[in-house]
């Protein structure tokens, strides 16, 4: 018997699938997680809150009607990190986030899969002109930002941590 | 999107469906409550819609979840009751809860009992544990209801739990329990029902 297959959709890019996420991918998800660079995005968390915020970003999709996917290698399906849109209880509206698992740093994938998925957003979720947050002291994220072209807006705040409100030029800015 | 493949089960009063969006306020309230004490909580609002978000991930990954309790007449919700089986657990578990206002009604036994018979015929389990915290003696009741027996030798979760047996599907099936269980459920939903051999005075 199959399981249940929710409808996340499948985005291809040049180097890179975004699809649902599988168990598979689960023990690189754990691994950033328990790692100091999940400082930014929540962590570090054990493994069964780890686990919680990877199934219920598949749930999210169920609840919200969009989400984050799973970034792959086209080459071998390998989990690569999450990227989408991220709109959990607290947050002020759908935010473009983004992570990788270590191994796939400095390669570009990030704003490969961002931008794809930035543009999906867009032309298919009604999710035109989105947020992203960023702790200014997290420069990596913030040089892709600003590589996206998003703008600093405000000071913000999410989940109880300061940080800074970016906003993404809509579809039309954006060209 | 709703998850449109999770099977619905039906029972005498209940309806189970797979966990929606709409039904996510009641959950809220029991999981924010003194009430999920022996389930991780009282948890923070963020903890809670996470949990919701991920028991719908669950079906997901795994092929089997948590269903959501429906009165088949009137629609409200009683609680939930499943197949669980996160990260870390060592075996796939049968899983329940009610919402306290919803207790004492026989739901989370009518809504189990259908499950446990789904996951065993449908989805080839042979075997199935119960985790349940040893302070709850509401769900240790009910486990050995359903004819669960603690399993001494099974590894826990994380050794403050203990761990409850089902019975497997052979000993189950046709058995003197699975007629006992039936007839605590026709007790329930029809309470002039008295079963056989019960004291009338």
């Amino acid at each position: 018997m199959t399981g249940f297959t929710l409808p996340i959709p499948v985005i291809e890019t040049e180097r890179l699938v975004l699809r649902g996420p599988r168990e598979s991918d689960f023990e690189a998800h754990a691994e950033l997680m328990a790692s100091e660079r999940s400082k930014f995005i929540g962590g570090p968390q054990d493994k069964p809150i780890a686990w919680r915020g990877f199934t219920g970003s598949i749930g999210h999709w169920v609840l919200r009607g969009y989400g984050m996917w799973l970034v792959t290698d086209k080459a071998d399906d390998r989990p690569l990190g999450r990227i989408g849109f991220i709109n959990s209880y607290g947050w002020d509206e759908p935010e473009l986030g983004w992570h990788l698992y270590a191994a796939a740093e400095g390669k570009g994938v990030a704003y490969e899969a961002t931008l794809a998925a930035r543009r999906y957003g867009a032309e298919r979720l009604g999710l035109d002109g989105v947020i992203s947050y960023i702790d200014p002291a997290n420069a990596r994220s913030l040089a892709l930002a600003t590589r996206l072209g998003a703008r600093f807006e405000r000071e913000g705040e999410v989940m109880g941590h300061p940080c800074h409100v970016y906003r993404h030029p809509t579809l039309a800015e954006a060209g | 999107m709703a998850h449109r493949d999770i099977p619905v089960l039906e029972t005498r009063r209940l309806l189970l469906r797979g966990p929606a969006a709409e039904d996510y306020p009641n959950f809220k309230a029991t999981f924010t409550s003194y009430r999920a004490r022996f389930m991780g909580g009282p948890l923070t609002p963020y903890e809670s819609w996470m949990l919701y978000a991920a028991e719908i991930g669950h079906w997901q990954i795994r092929g089997y979840g948590m269903w959501m309790i429906h009165d088949k007449q009137t629609d409200e919700t009683y609680g939930m009751a499943g197949g669980w089986k996160p990260a870390m657990w060592p075996e796939a578990e049968i899983a329940w809860v009610i919402w306290p206002d919803k207790a004492g009604k026989g739901y989370a036994l009518e809504a189990t009992h259908a499950v446990r018979r789904y996951l065993y015929r449908e989805r080839g389990w042979t075997t199935a544990v119960s985790y349940i915290d040893p302070k709850n003696l509401d769900s240790i009741r009910l486990a050995e209801r359903l004819g669960a027996v603690k399993d001494h030798d099974a590894a826990s979760i994380d050794g403050n739990d203990a761990v409850y047996r089902h019975p497997s599907p052979a000993q189950l099936d046709g058995s003197q329990l699975a007629h006992g269980i039936e007839m605590e459920i026709g007790h329930y939903t029809d309470p002039l029902f008295k079963p056989k051999g019960w004291a009338i005075d």
